[in-house]
């Protein structure tokens, strides 16, 4: 009754409103009309959610259209901190996109858990060859099926710049010793060492520094694997003492640093104010942007005195993957396209184009910092296990940490309490063994 | 003797509202002489005079991010939505506020209601129901959405001035035989003039900025609305930040423009209608 | 605003205001007032919101619908740490908002109605000056104070230490003490506007001769505002009251550019609004839509009964007026 109301209302409104709006009607028709004059041509939407990237995409996907005569590609690039609402409705709608690129690991699951992505197992053959841990983030978690072509990984070490460290007389350190001695003599000499932000836009940034410097101390891999297997908990130890670190190490951030903001770590390093910025590759693009001149080197942080792990530990993540819509009218067209995505040719454009990693298995990246980066991560390379395993239920474990990091550094609770709370968070949902 | 004890009274009175407008106007002055300064000036130091003014972030702004459409698209939608809120909103208030009614309590209760829920709830449901409608990536669709929010505020505001007029003047009309349309429309409109060109205002500004339901409703380049633009041009260029203020000014400057000319019609209506 | 003309006799002429007794209309007049708005904002408000919080009910898997929940989400948001810590945290932090920006807009904006009344040259001017913190968008008025306020580069900052204030060069939006006063100041400071140019409607609108007919009584100039001035002001400042404490409870958009989306420092300026948007958008999983519908129904159940008992107070004191 109340629904034939409502109907019969916008009925009449619509009506009203399209009588008299000037020209309102007239804009669904210009597109298809403009498709018959290309006859047999289809045209692929792909979202996105880096606006940053728009002319890098345009010249990859120009590749891709020359080998692909048949298909156009439309980039469409929408805010990242609106994309997955946006990415949600766009999915279920009319004129939604035929490709998507995908968050990963439990930002993906909405999606899933939703039907709303076409499962590419059996149809990328290609996706065969790829790294099971980067595979991984682009799988349902409950169905263990994948569901995008991963584009990217990331991973987290410290840049430094090469002429500060010159014209103080540091070596890239060797030992957690070694380390502390450089930023003290940096500090000592007007220098902030480390480039940490924990303001309100870095908060999600301070799971990364404890990763950092702490990845080693808590045990890597072996750690992760018994908290997931239910042999250990974040209460541990070990976990506790890493937690500690990011506190012992605040003297050599900035100064006030909770209301330190990232666009002010940035530019602290890129005018050489700052000699050492622990972070992602994800921030190696914007900093070259700022200042090509910039001498930037890298180095993995040595196991802190203690450490389970005697090698450096080296953190990372799989970034995200592009998936198909399953409601989309081109489903041929688009797996055409994340086939070609999972092509070294795509892995070696986008690397070179948008100074990643790209996830595709033999593409170096032509750089030479990152391609030491990926090289260190081949190494010695551990999952960031609160982002990689902790964000499948609510409230996500690096979402609870990051909130406690801050709150010690401002002084507001100390390590136990907040490895307490991380764990606490977690069993909200968690259970080991799974 | 009185005059004179006023005297520092008179000064202080001075500073204080003069020396607030300083304040008031700081951040405008800040996005001002960003937007004329270089981007390298601005990342080492954020504040400060620019050294050699240039003009050039704002032809990029103008040309690059094709601002002149996204100015048109705004000013159609946002316009279109402001006058359509404010004519059935005038409407509706004045019953609510001056007759005497069974539910008028309740409707009035209801109107107000939407004042209260955060609009990025409706994200979802909104989005579904402008698809049924066909209406994703259309400015109609966009201006109706916006007409709607603008009506809880404005019933809200305009009953409340409507109830404060002298209840004489719509008896006096009715003994002499007017009809009610005509009341509404000769006497009573015309006093509540100063409200509805503030409660316009009111609206005209959070519609101009609004910038989630553009994401979410809006697909194609041409029918952006600025700040929709913007957002994408800011997101491409985002280290520009000359670039970013410039963008600011120019999707701030229209509001200025309006915002004198309504002052001005405030306080005419208000000493139009108020003198009486 | 004005109800009566003579001081003598002022009950009488109040019982025949808009306030008063009223009209009686047939059904189809009403209607066309009424039908307008009501359909305008059914359809794209009503609908849709009612729509949201009918999904506080079900289980959500993303943006699929599985099944009826009952109040499944709303015993997740109240039991599941740390959203039941945070939920009152940022509860309390709306109330001192609201208690702070009421405070300091609501008396400042008089203040600036008062002197502004009988100001002559530049009257317009300060009345656009004071008005323009409003047309700036709250993101970017957030965004600008921060800068000001940055410890590192910032001018508030410099400017304190130049005159030998280094010890009042506080952190600001880094220090869980003043975080919260800080966003109060720059929320009052943006919206000082909308009371003033309300309550300089409703000053004008007060007849010269009350004031005369005070002054005759030798009433000082404190008595007169106190027992003229504002009890005439009541319907403005129940206008503002209740907008403001909707707004304020709804707060978003520059809390969420001063603090970010967990309310720093160490969520000391965690609000509503950022927890709404945390759970809905930032962190809700696949359980998002259900939990943040829930949050939603009880914001608006609280919101709207205060509104409601705070307009009807308003009302009674409007008609016991003079």
């Amino acid at each position: 009754m109340k629904r034939r109301w409502i109907a019969g209302a916008i009925g009449v409104l619509a009506v009203a409103l399209a009588a008299c709006a000037p020209g309102g009607g007239a804009s669904g028709g210009a597109s298809d009309g403009g498709d018959k004059a290309d006859a047999g041509k289809v045209t692929l939407s792909l979202w996105s959610w880096r606006v940053e990237d728009v002319k890098a995409y345009e010249k990859i996907l120009a590749t891709f259209e020359e080998s692909h005569p048949k298909i156009h590609v439309e980039f469409k690039p929408f805010q990242a901190t609106e994309y997955n609402n946006i990415l949600a409705t766009g999915l279920s709608g009319s004129g939604g996109p035929d490709v998507a690129q995908l968050r990963a690991y439990g930002g993906l699951q909405p999606l899933v858990e939703a039907d709303q992505l076409l499962p590419l197992d059996g149809k990328v053959d290609a996706l065969s060859g790829f790294d099971a841990k980067l595979l991984e983030g682009a799988k349902g978690h409950k169905d263990g099926k994948i569901y995008g072509v991963p584009f990217a990984y990331q991973t987290l070490q410290v840049l430094y710049n090469k002429k500060l460290f010159g014209d103080n007389g540091i070596q890239p350190p060797a030992t957690w010793d070694e380390m502390i001695a450089a930023a003290k003599k940096l500090k000592a000499a007007g220098i902030t060492p480390f480039a940490v932000a924990a303001g309100p836009d870095a908060t999600w940034t301070l799971p990364i520094v404890h990763e950092i410097f702490g990845n080693a101390r808590y045990g890597g891999t072996a750690f992760r694997d018994a908290v997931l297997g239910g042999q250990k908990k974040f209460t541990d130890p070990d976990f506790t003492a890493s937690v500690k670190l990011v506190k012992d190490l605040e003297p050599y951030f900035p100064k006030d640093v909770v209301a330190v903001k990232i666009p002010d770590v940035q530019a602290l390093f890129a005018t050489g104010k700052a000699a050492m910025y622990p972070t992602g590759t994800f921030d190696l693009a914007p900093l070259l942007k700022a200042d090509p001149s910039l001498e930037i080197g890298v180095f993995q942080v040595p196991p802190p005195p203690g450490s389970p792990e005697t090698t450096p530990v080296t953190p990372g993540w799989a970034d995200g993957s592009f998936g198909v819509n399953a409601k989309s009218a081109h489903q041929a067209e688009a797996l055409e396209l994340v086939k070609w995505m999972a092509t070294p040719e795509f892995g070696q454009l986008y690397a070179t184009e948008l100074k990643q990693l790209s996830a595709v298995p033999g593409v170096t990246p032509s750089d030479p910092l990152l391609a030491e980066m990926a090289k260190n991560y081949a190494a010695n390379g551990a999952p960031y296990t609160l982002l990689v395993d902790f964000r499948y239920g609510q409230p996500n474990g690096d979402a609870v940490f990051r909130d406690e990091l801050q709150k010690m550094l401002a002084g507001q609770t100390g390590p136990e309490a907040a490895a307490e709370s991380v764990q606490k968070g977690i069993e909200q949902w968690f259970k080991p063994g799974n | 003797m009185r005059a004179g004890r006023r005297a520092p009274g008179r000064v202080a009175v001075h500073l204080l509202l003069w020396g607030y407008a300083v304040v008031a106007l700081l951040p405008l002055v800040i996005m001002v002489l960003n937007s004329l300064r270089p981007t390298g000036e601005i990342f080492t130091a954020p504040l400060g005079l620019p050294a050699s003014p240039t003009l050039h972030s704002y032809r990029q702004v103008w040309t690059e991010a094709s601002f002149s459409t996204y100015f048109l698209n705004s000013l159609t939608v946002t316009c279109g939505a402001v006058l359509l809120g404010t004519v059935v909103s005038a409407l509706a208030a004045y019953p609510l506020a001056r007759y005497d009614f069974f539910g008028n309590r309740v409707l009035g209760a209801y109107f107000l209601a939407g004042l209260m829920l955060p609009i990025r709830l409706g994200l979802v449901p909104i989005f579904y129901l402008m698809d049924s409608m066909g209406l994703i990536d259309s400015l109609l669709g966009l201006t109706l959405l916006y007409a709607a929010s603008g009506v809880p505020f404005c019933v809200f505001v305009l009953s409340a001035f409507y109830r404060s007029l002298p209840g004489e003047l719509d008896e006096a009309a009715r003994i002499d035989g007017a009809g009610e349309f005509r009341i509404f429309g000769r006497i009573m409109l015309p006093l509540v003039r100063p409200a509805l060109a503030s409660v316009m205002l009111f609206q005209f500004v959070p519609l101009w900025h609004e910038f989630l339901y553009p994401l979410v409703l809006l697909r194609s380049d041409e029918k952006f609305t600025i700040p929709r633009g913007l957002s994408q041009f800011f997101g491409e260029y985002t280290t520009d930040w000359s670039a970013l203020f410039a963008g600011l000014v120019l999707a701030t400057a229209p509001l200025f423009v309006l915002f004198v000319l309504a002052t001005k019609q405030i306080i005419a209506g208000l000493t139009a209608g108020m003198s009486k | 605003m004005v109800q009566a003309r003579e001081l003598s006799a002022p009950r009488r002429r109040a019982a025949r205001t808009g306030a008063g007794r009223r009209y009686v209309p047939r059904w189809r007049v009403l209607a066309v007032f009424l039908l307008p708005a009501l359909l305008l904002y059914s359809v794209f408000i009503v609908y849709p919101l009612v729509s949201a919080l009918d999904y506080s009910f079900f289980e959500w898997r993303g943006i699929r619908q599985v099944g009826f929940a009952g109040f499944d989400n709303y015993r997740d948001l109240l039991g599941i740490y740390p959203y039941d810590e945070q939920l009152w945290r940022a509860f309390a932090h709306n109330a001192l908002f609201f208690a702070g920006t009421m405070l300091i807009q609501t008396t400042v904006g008089l203040l600036f109605a008062l002197l502004l009344f009988r100001y002559g040259r530049g009257k317009r001017f300060l009345q656009g000056a004071f008005t323009t913190p409003y047309l700036v968008d709250p993101l970017v008025v957030g965004y600008l104070w921060s800068l000001l306020l940055n410890p590192m580069f910032g001018p508030v900052n410099a400017l304190l230490e130049a005159v030998g204030l280094d010890s009042w060069a506080l952190p600001w939006l880094g220090d869980t003490r003043t975080a919260l006063p800080i966003v109060v100041l720059v929320n009052a400071w943006q919206w000082v506007g909308f009371p003033m140019l309300l309550f300089s409607a409703a000053l004008a609108g007060i007849p010269a001769e009350y004031h005369e007919a005070a002054r005759v009584d030798g009433a000082s100039a404190w008595q007169a505002f106190r027992r003229v001035t504002l009890p005439l002001l009541t319907p403005a400042i129940g206008v503002v009251s209740v907008l403001t404490f909707i707004g304020n409870f709804n707060a978003f958009g520059l809390v969420y550019a001063m603090s970010g989306s967990t309310g720093s420092p160490a969520g000391s300026t965690d609000v509503l609004g950022l927890l709404f948007y945390r759970v809905a958008f930032v962190e809700g999983g696949v359980e998002a839509i259900g939990r943040s519908s829930a949050l939603a129904v009880l914001m608006f159940v609280f919101i709207f009964g205060v509104s409601m008992l705070a307009t009807s107070y308003f009302r009674r004191r409007e008609r016991k007026l003079v």
